[in-house]
């Protein structure tokens, strides 16, 4: 078991450094010269050229590369061209915001999600269960900014709907990102439990002569919520990694508004800092479903 | 001697998508199980025979329905029992064996914790004593290394042992009928014969009875005391079982029995019963076997026979039972 999660571990390193040279790579190709991004007005011609060249962008491609990932290694992102402060800096600052709504939504989402789809694959065609498909695929299919826009103007009279004064800040974005997330697992489960349902073994189950409730919570939940848990850890990887629109509507400074300004002001380092840290975060949640599967499903189990 | 389980007159319905009339799956079944016998419920794919045990143990899938008739098993009508009341039976007092050991045990639970739960459901044990009780069953029932075997999955046995296990779990509370839906028939011929040999040294050791549906009827010949044909939801005969293998009346029965593959001389055809089963929608009137049968008339296709004796209990729903030479003259068992 240890083995087979230190594998999967090691696995993921190449998969690192091939994104980093993907974005790495792309970046580059990216219209528009740093240089003229930090100075606005036109600078005499001997000066552009020094500060090229303390900035190394005059170095070969891979000589670059190979230095930022020995700088990555050391913990080092470079530093913001346009804040002039240091990219972990600034995503440090950032993640503290990002996390407290990300944890608050992937709760949201799980507490809701998971009871709706059980409850709606139980009373099957029922109108508990037309209804709570409905708002489901509302969620699901309404596009964010137009929920979040709705829910600003409805609640902007008692609950705060920009930027971050206390907790009650995180209430409207934790529905907006939670919403759908729930959505999606609630039909999940829905389905998930339905399909499981009508195997063999919750026949046997019943002929035990075990209650409904029982035959639901200790013969059909575990297996059903197995695929579940795989949308769940991916889930919480991607809000972690900063929800771009939704912190923009609400004026959140977590990691998402950081890639949206670095975006803006062409800030390459930033936003390389900030898609590394995103891919991080994915291949961390990928991860952690993995193990999590083989904990939960004995067959994938490695003896 | 007494009857462990009576079905009279059950009558079991299933709804499907977009068709308002329901199809009627068990027509009027009457079956007795006498107490400490084997009895063998025979018939094709699709006849009734899962139908009518699902039915008595209430375990029917939602679009099923019984429609009528009544269980009676130690005086009580099962039929009319609550859900909640007929649970204390189910697993307790008459427990099931299914077919499929692959499927009908419960991938992430072990074995032994799945054994173990339907003791500690109807008995009360403590987890200790449930799992002694378990290690004790496996053994038993011819489980190596019972212990070891306690905390394996599912699909870390292989499908003689998984079949013993769904055997332990069944027996393991002494029930007075066991329901066997065809326990044999995804295992292989040596394994077969293990379990059938398990399941009558257990029932020989507890007095149990027990319902065998099989489609196998080298399986009726090896284990049962009494077998019942069913054909297209309807019992056709009925027979002890040196009867019927000496003697079967009904051309059904005829007719499964030549298709048996025996040794004949190569490049002989193997016999088949020509048709297929009628659509449960569309019934033939009079004689449900009539237009598959050799030897109807005119009369079978109009008026339905009755199930009549026929001699010495040995019940056919023929009007004519033993007419004309069968196509396979006298098999002997």
């Amino acid at each position: 078991m240890v083995k087979h999660i230190v594998k999967r571990i090691l696995i993921t390193l190449p998969v690192l450094l091939g994104i980093v040279l993907l974005i790495f790579f792309m970046l580059q190709v990216v219209p528009g010269d740093p240089v003229t991004v930090m100075m606005k007005e036109h600078l005499k011609e001997d000066v552009v050229e020094n500060l090229r060249r303390t900035m190394h962008l005059d170095d070969p491609f891979f000589v670059r590369y190979f230095r930022y990932i020995l700088d990555m290694l050391r913990g080092d992102l470079g530093t913001s061209w346009k804040l002039n402060r240091p990219v972990t800096n600034l995503i440090s600052t950032a993640f503290p915001y990002t996390l407290r709504l990300a944890i608050a939504s992937a709760l949201f989402s799980w507490i809701m999600g998971i009871p709706v789809g059980v409850i709606s694959a139980v009373l099957k065609n029922s109108l508990v269960d037309h209804l709570s498909m409905g708002l489901s695929l509302f969620g699901v299919s309404m596009p964010v900014f137009w929920i979040a826009l709705i829910l600003q103007n409805t609640c902007k009279g008692f609950l705060p709907v920009s930027g971050v004064q206390g907790w009650q800040s995180y209430i409207l974005p934790t529905i907006v990102l939670g919403w759908s997330s729930a959505g999606r697992i609630a039909r999940l489960t829905r389905s998930n439990l339905l399909e499981v349902l009508r195997g063999d073994y919750i026949r046997t189950a019943r002929s035990k002569g075990l209650s409904p409730l029982k035959v639901i919570t200790r013969h059909a939940l575990k297996n059903a919520l197995i695929p579940v848990i795989t949308v769940m850890a991916i889930q919480i990887s991607s809000l972690l990694s900063g929800a771009v629109i939704t912190e923009s509507v609400f004026a959140i400074p977590g990691v998402g508004s950081l890639a949206v300004t670095a975006i803006n002001n062409r800030d390459m380092p930033l936003l390389q800092g900030t898609v590394i840290f995103t891919a991080v975060l994915i291949i961390a949640g990928n991860l952690a479903a993995d193990i999590l599967y083989s904990v939960i499903d004995p067959r994938i189990r490695v003896e | 001697m007494p009857n462990i389980l009576e079905i009279k007159g059950l009558v079991a319905s299933f709804a499907s998508d977009g068709v308002r009339e329901r199809a009627i799956a068990v027509n009027g079944v009457d079956l007795a199980i006498p107490a400490g016998k084997t009895v063998g419920l025979v018939g094709e794919s699709g006849c009734g025979k899962s139908v009518t045990s699902l039915s008595v143990m209430g375990l029917l899938a939602d679009n099923g329905r019984v429609e009528a008739g009544e269980a009676l098993f130690g005086g009580v009508d099962l039929l009319k029992l609550s859900d909640r009341e007929l649970r204390k039976i189910r697993g307790n007092r008459i427990s099931m064996i299914f077919q499929e050991p692959m499927t009908s045990l419960n991938p992430v639970i072990t074995v032994g914790k799945q054994v173990a739960e339907a003791l500690r459901l109807h008995s009360g044990m403590d987890r200790q004593a449930a799992k002694a009780r378990t290690i004790e069953i496996f053994e038993k029932v011819g489980i190596p290394e019972p212990e070891r075997r306690y905390a394996c999955y599912p699909h870390q046995l292989s499908g003689g042992l998984r079949q013993r296990v769904m055997i332990g779990m069944s027996m393991v509370l002494k029930p007075d009928l066991l329901i066997a839906d065809e326990p044999t028939t995804a295992l292989d011929v040596s394994i077969e014969a293990q379990i059938l040999r398990l399941m009558r040294d257990l029932q020989r050791e507890s007095g149990m009875s027990i319902l065998m549906i099989t489609h196998n009827l080298g399986v009726v010949a090896e284990i049962c005391d009494l077998v019942y044909v069913m054909y297209a939801g309807e019992v056709v005969e009925r027979a002890d079982v040196n009867a019927l293998f000496a003697h079967c009346a009904h051309p059904y029965t005829r007719g499964l029995m030549a298709s048996l593959p025996r040794m004949t001389p190569k490049g002989q055809r193997l016999y088949n019963i020509r048709g297929t089963v009628p659509n449960l929608r569309a019934m033939p009137s009079g004689c449900r076997f009539s237009p598959r049968c050799e030897f109807a008339t005119e009369r079978c296709r109009v008026e339905k026979p009755p199930l009549a004796d026929i001699g010495g209990g040995h019940l056919c729903r023929c009007f004519a039972p033993e007419s004309g030479e069968g196509p396979m003259g006298g098999v002997s068992r």
